[in-house]
């Protein structure tokens, strides 16, 4: 299955270059009026019976829709809490901090508290499932037994299995192990349901990295740790990029799983915080949309730094199918 | 590997274990009762109402990002400042958590929020609770799933937009082809991957929608018009206590997504052509 899908993100990563270099020649050309009567091939071909600003103030008047709602919530943050109830759309004038300040000065630290724990299941979940999932997907690209096979393709129904499904059966594992409520139990649940995830991104991954590499350190008597660690990890980086970045946001985050498995008394982390805010507090829409920023803010600027690794990862992972 | 099997595929198989039992951990001893929990189910009127739900919430957020993330995609396929600054909106509603999207849409879809604020604007005297009113409630939930879905088909159909050869184009144009023709005979039968992707996974991700049930609607207004079965496995199985019953539930469930998923993949992956 996921042999021929190796092949064709090959194929249309060098489509991707090929083209670029293309449609600058095109438009040079038609720039020079090289393309005499005919019209250059747009493409969408929405231009060309169209006027020339209708596609620009579409994509705005569009994006602007689409906006809205994350309009609501970067203004909401710095408004005074009566005026988001009475006009939840108007414009913060004047700012305030207040709200960030309330949630940040809580008496009882439900933010702080529920940052610690996010960071802390986030960090370790992560940093386990890269190391697990890189070993394990080296293992199961390298090797071609039947047995493997097998694995593979058990690890990858894995992909679409509802966490729902598993809940109810892990409570009572963790509750044996008597790890239920713990952020320990939760970091393990992670890594077990997301692994099939990580394994797939790197034995894809590896694959296309050459066997020869590693039967060279192999014969200059490296290890088989060596082998991975200082041969073949070192060159997965784009796929570890990945990894660490989709896992990462979605554990950060996740909601369900913590919400069950850290349950109502011990622990909260910044999603089920921010639930519990809207139990806690029904008028006080200042401090949940506060929290809400505080608890996206660290997502937010990841993302924003990381953003072209972020739409490569997402689109690799698309185009590989 | 052994976490693998410790936390998926062993509680898989307990949990088809518990789905033969009547077991309630307030009510022992669990007694093996056959099927009877799956005969049960496909007589209540509450799970198949969920069943229902959870068709159309799937089905909605399945087809509309696709439709609207394709028109979208073609319009910003272009290069510019304006283009990459538009296309940077639409992507980030996918970092966001579930529940900041519930909870921002919840005000925004308020009896007295900014939509209907919009509407008595517009003149409409009375603009019904989005939310509240049962008719509309499980329309507005898959509309906001569709939103933070729309983003994601946005940019896989644009990554499939780029992989589309200029030269293939160039020539259906010399060859007379018009832009729609060129869309439909040359375009479209390349982004089969991107199609495959944008339907797979929104269909798994509507199909198991818990979070967004949760925290917008409870299941409500009025009972179960928005619970989906995802969401009453986890009532029946945590709140209820029935974990028997929520197991047949959450076995059926599975297997509805596989042959789902299994059904698309097979239809979706055979237009694909390999370049």
């Amino acid at each position: 299955m996921s042999r021929p899908a190796v092949n064709r993100s090959h194929v249309n990563r060098s489509h991707v270059n090929r083209s670029q270099v293309d449609r600058s020649t095109v438009d040079r050309s038609v720039a020079g009026g090289d393309a005499a009567d005919r019209s250059p091939p747009n493409r969408s071909g929405l231009d060309r019976f169209t006027v020339p600003w209708l596609r620009p103030v579409t994509a705005i008047l569009l994006s602007a829709i689409f906006f809205i709602p994350l309009y609501l919530a970067c203004v909401n943050v710095i408004k005074p809490t009566d005026k988001i109830s009475q006009s939840p759309a108007s414009l913060p004038i004047p700012p305030t901090l207040h709200n960030i300040t309330a949630v940040l000065t809580r008496p009882d630290r439900l933010f702080w508290a529920s940052l610690t724990n996010s960071v802390e299941v986030t960090a370790l979940s992560v940093l386990v499932l890269t190391v697990l999932s890189a070993m394990l997907g080296h293992y199961l690209a390298r090797s071609r037994s039947r047995w493997t096979r097998a694995l593979t393709l058990v690890l990858l129904c894995g992909l679409m299995i509802p966490p729902q499904v598993i809940l109810i059966p892990v409570a009572k594992v963790l509750q044996v192990a008597h790890l239920m409520t713990t952020v320990q139990g939760l970091i393990l649940f992670n890594v077990g349901y997301y692994v099939p995830f990580g394994v797939f991104v790197f034995a894809g991954f590896i694959r296309s990295v050459p066997v020869e590499l590693e039967e060279a350190a192999a014969i200059d008597g490296a290890s088989r740790m060596q082998v991975f660690w200082q041969i073949v990890f070192p060159l997965l980086r784009p796929a570890t990029a990945s990894v660490l970045i989709f896992l990462g946001v979605w554990i950060w985050n996740d909601f369900i799983d913590p919400l069950i498995i850290l349950g109502p008394g011990s622990g909260t982390t910044v999603t089920t915080g921010v639930y519990r805010a809207i139990g806690q507090y029904q008028v006080d829409f200042g401090s949940v949309f506060a929290m809400m920023f505080l608890a996206t803010l660290p997502v937010l600027v990841f993302y924003l730094l990381l953003q072209k690794q972020f739409v490569k990862g997402l689109t690799g992972g698309a185009t590989k199918g | 590997m052994l976490i693998y099997v410790c936390f998926v595929l062993a509680p898989i198989a307990i949990s088809f274990g518990y789905s033969l039992t009547n077991y309630n951990p307030f009510n022992p001893p669990a007694k093996y009762v056959g099927l009877r929990n799956y005969r049960l189910l496909f007589q209540d009127e509450v799970f198949l109402t969920a069943l229902k739900v959870t068709t159309i919430i799937t089905l909605i957020v399945v087809i509309v990002p696709n439709v609207l993330g394709l028109g979208v995609a073609l319009l910003l396929d272009k290069r510019g400042r304006l283009y990459s600054a538009l296309r940077s909106v639409f992507f980030t509603p996918i970092i966001l958590s579930s529940v900041v999207v519930s909870v921002i849409w919840t005000r925004l879809l308020d009896r007295d929020g900014p939509v209907n604020d919009a509407l008595r604007a517009l003149g409409m005297s009375n603009p019904p609770g989005w939310l509240s009113d049962p008719r509309y409630a499980l329309y507005s939930l898959a509309t906001i799933l569709s939103w933070q879905m729309l983003g994601f088909c946005v940019v896989v159909y644009l990554a499939g937009l780029q992989g589309v050869p200029t030269e293939l184009l160039e020539a259906a144009a010399i060859d007379g082809a018009g832009p729609v023709r060129r869309f439909r005979t040359v375009t479209w039968p390349l982004l089969a991957p991107a199609l495959t992707i944008n339907t797979v996974v929104p269909l798994i991700s509507a199909f198991k929608v818990y979070d967004y049930v949760k925290v917008i609607t409870n299941g409500g207004p009025g009972s179960g018009t928005t619970a989906t079965i995802a969401f009453n496995v986890l009532t029946t199985g945590f709140d209820a206590n029935h974990i028997g019953y929520a197991s047949a539930m959450a076995i059926i469930m599975l297997v509805i997504v596989a042959i789902a998923t299994g059904i698309t993949l097979r239809v979706l992956q055979a237009r694909e052509v390999d370049l």
